[in-house]
């Protein structure tokens, strides 16, 4: 048999172009690919919700691939006909764009085992909430002795430049913003008294980080000694052995939630279902609230103990009594205007 | 098309004369590929630029419009161009020496240089960039030293400066300054150098009158790398830099990623690139110019 030049250059192109599209070699349906959030998260999911949904699809085929939530509407936004991710983890925020640009297909709220156990707040039928984020005073306790109760202590003349503080393309710093607007007179659709209140601040602010994952970095270096942080992002520190703790403040820790959607025109719509379930399974919640992911469950029927029911609630009751939500609905509308002035006002 | 190729063929005899054969096809591949994956993108990102609201529902002129109609706007520009003019500033500055200490040193010298010189780009840009960080936080190495040595009573600001992200760029950017300018010094005839000396020229007479002029197209080579690779450094710029500092990179990331307004995103990189090609062509003709003063 000879084989001549050309038949090797259209093999070899063959193959080269099969390895870059593997899709072209099956014709079926592809795995479900469930859209997570970077780092620590990843890890918790794949750890403990990933087993409980193989158990429960006789081992159906699932790829996480951890990316932010605004990542994801802007892939899911580009293919809608054919999206490359089947469930979506979302913020608030990009939760109501997913919503707003029908990028999601509803949950089958009448199928579902645990939907009814969620708390009120987290049963929302575009895409139910399936842990809390917590918001509140992050600070180093070698640093900052007497433990901060509010978001008043951030001003203290004592903490010239060691505040951080992140610019408002994240949740956190959007959040934040508000959260000092509300405890300044103002709110969501009066963002004024926050922007004066940054002003005040600025003396001691030490950094504006580009994201909240370089805030936390700069808790490592010593950069910075008193933030607004997520409470999981503490953890994983604390974790690592940097020496930072999380302090409630007395108006209140803002919370939010994120929600699981099944993205629409999904081919695996039915096993992205039952990826939402197990996540609110109570024995999933339980297991990601201990050590170490710490993640703050939505169903009712979890006990909060550990770390979680000594520094956000001891209960679902407490927990209601000391979350603070904001209107994310009113927030999105002005939230480019608010970007916008950030980028112009705020200098360090 | 088969026609012209046949006398070509031959003999030796025509092999001397330029052809126009069948080469060309040699180069569709690539031509293929560039149309796919680069003229495509490139056309539907001007296409997304000409949408007038953030919808994308009619077209319009609307986002040039607002970018130029804000000084905000042609700040961040400004400050993205004047960051790589800088930057490569400082590179040359450093770069050159370098590069003439390497091509004046002896055989083991030079590979101990040339390690040197690479080794950034062996290393991600990322862990760069944190190391960066260490060096210039609150607790950092500099601040360290000038407390300990006295200079400084309190910690001085460094990260989230855009000193710090200069020196930062400058670090992470080296190679590409460094390399071309190698390439032309090695090249250079050293007897003109010796020449220069036996016709009553100094040591620094013969480096502005025969070694300068003669890198010219390194250092273009080089300054065109070192710019280009800076001013759209997203991660340097955005680690070092800070969330407060704002360059062209960042400001698209934003408007496209946080905010979802496409049409003012695909303006602006559109604006950039040109501005950046503007800038791209200058050292360019700074290039061709310098050849003309070679050659006279």
């Amino acid at each position: 048999m000879t084989l001549d030049r050309r038949q090797i250059l259209a093999a070899g192109l063959t193959l080269g172009a099969m390895s870059l599209f593997p899709g072209m070699s099956w014709a079926q349906a592809r795995k479900l690919v469930f859209a997570t959030f970077t780092g620590s998260w990843e890890e918790a999911h794949r750890d403990v919700i990933v087993p409980h949904f193989r158990k429960a699809t006789g081992n159906a085929d699932i790829a996480l691939d951890p990316m932010l939530s605004v990542d994801m509407i802007a892939k899911v936004s580009a293919a809608k006909a054919n999206p490359p991710i089947d469930v979506m983890l979302m913020d608030p925020g990009p939760r109501l764009s997913v919503i707003g640009q029908d990028l999601a297909a509803p949950f089958p709220v009448a199928d579902s085992k645990n939907y009814q156990d969620l708390l009120p707040v987290a049963q929302l039928p575009e895409g139910p909430g399936i842990f809390f984020q917590a918001v509140g005073i992050t600070y180093n306790p070698e640093k900052v002795k007497t433990p901060p109760t509010s978001w008043d202590d951030l001003w203290k003349p004592e903490y010239k430049g060691r505040v951080g503080i992140t610019n408002m393309n994240s949740t956190l710093g959007t959040a934040f913003m508000v959260e000092l607007a509300k405890t300044r007179g103002g709110g969501e659709n009066d963002i004024e008294p926050a922007f004066a209140a940054l002003k005040e601040l600025q003396p001691n602010l030490g950094a504006v980080a580009p994201n909240p994952g370089a805030l936390a970095t700069l808790f490592q270096q010593g950069q910075i000694d008193i933030s607004p942080g997520n409470f999981n992002a503490i953890q994983i520190l604390r974790a690592r052995g940097v020496p930072v703790e999380f302090a409630k403040p007395k108006t209140g820790t803002i919370a939010f939630l994120t929600t699981a959607h099944i993205t629409k025109n999904s081919p695996n719509a039915k096993l992205a279902a039952a990826l939402i379930e197990s996540a609110m399974a109570p024995e999933v919640q339980t297991k990601l609230m201990q050590a170490p992911f710490y993640v703050i469950p939505t169903n009712s029927k979890v006990r909060m103990d550990g770390d979680i029911a000594r520094m956000i609630a001891k209960d679902q009751e407490e927990l209601k009594a000391s979350f603070v939500f904001h209107d994310w609905s009113v927030i999105n509308q002005n939230r480019a205007g608010w970007i916008e002035r950030f980028n112009k006002e705020i200098k360090v | 098309m088969t026609a012209i190729t046949a006398p070509g063929l031959a003999g030796p005899a025509t092999a001397a004369r330029p052809r126009i054969g069948r080469e060309w096809t040699l180069a569709l591949p690539l031509a293929a590929f560039f149309a796919v994956f680069f003229v495509t993108p490139l056309l539907l990102l001007v296409a997304v630029s000409l949408y007038a609201d953030a919808e994308m529902t009619r077209f319009g002129l609307d986002q040039y419009i607002r970018f130029f109609g804000d000084t905000f706007n042609l700040a961040v520009l400004g400050s993205t161009l004047l960051l790589g003019v800088k930057v490569t500033a400082l590179t040359l500055l450093f770069g050159y020496p370098l590069a003439w200490l390497y091509t004046r040193s002896g055989p083991r010298m030079q590979s101990a240089l040339i390690l040197v010189i690479i080794l950034p780009l062996l290393t991600s840009v990322v862990v760069r960039t944190f190391a960066w960080i260490v060096i210039l936080g609150r607790d950092g190495i500099v601040n360290n030293l000038l407390l300990s040595l006295g200079l400084a009573e309190t910690p001085l600001r460094l990260l989230y400066t855009e000193g710090g992200l200069v020196a930062a760029l400058v670090q992470v950017q080296m190679p590409l300054m460094v390399l071309p300018l190698i390439t032309t010094l090695s090249r250079l005839d050293p007897n003109l150098l010796d020449a220069s000396a036996a016709l009553g020229a100094g040591p620094w007479r013969g480096f502005l009158k025969v070694t300068l002029p003669l890198s010219l197209p390194g250092i273009v080579a080089g300054c065109l790398l070192t710019y280009a690779a800076s001013v759209t450094a997203f991660i340097t710029q955005s680690l070092v830099g800070g969330g407060q500092m704002l360059f062209m990179p960042q400001y698209i990331y934003q408007q496209t990623i946080t905010l979802h307004n496409w049409p003012f995103a695909a303006a602006i990189s559109i604006v950039f690139m040109v501005s950046v090609m503007g800038v791209v062509m200058l050292f360019n003709l700074l290039g061709r110019a310098s050849k003309g003063y070679v050659h006279a």
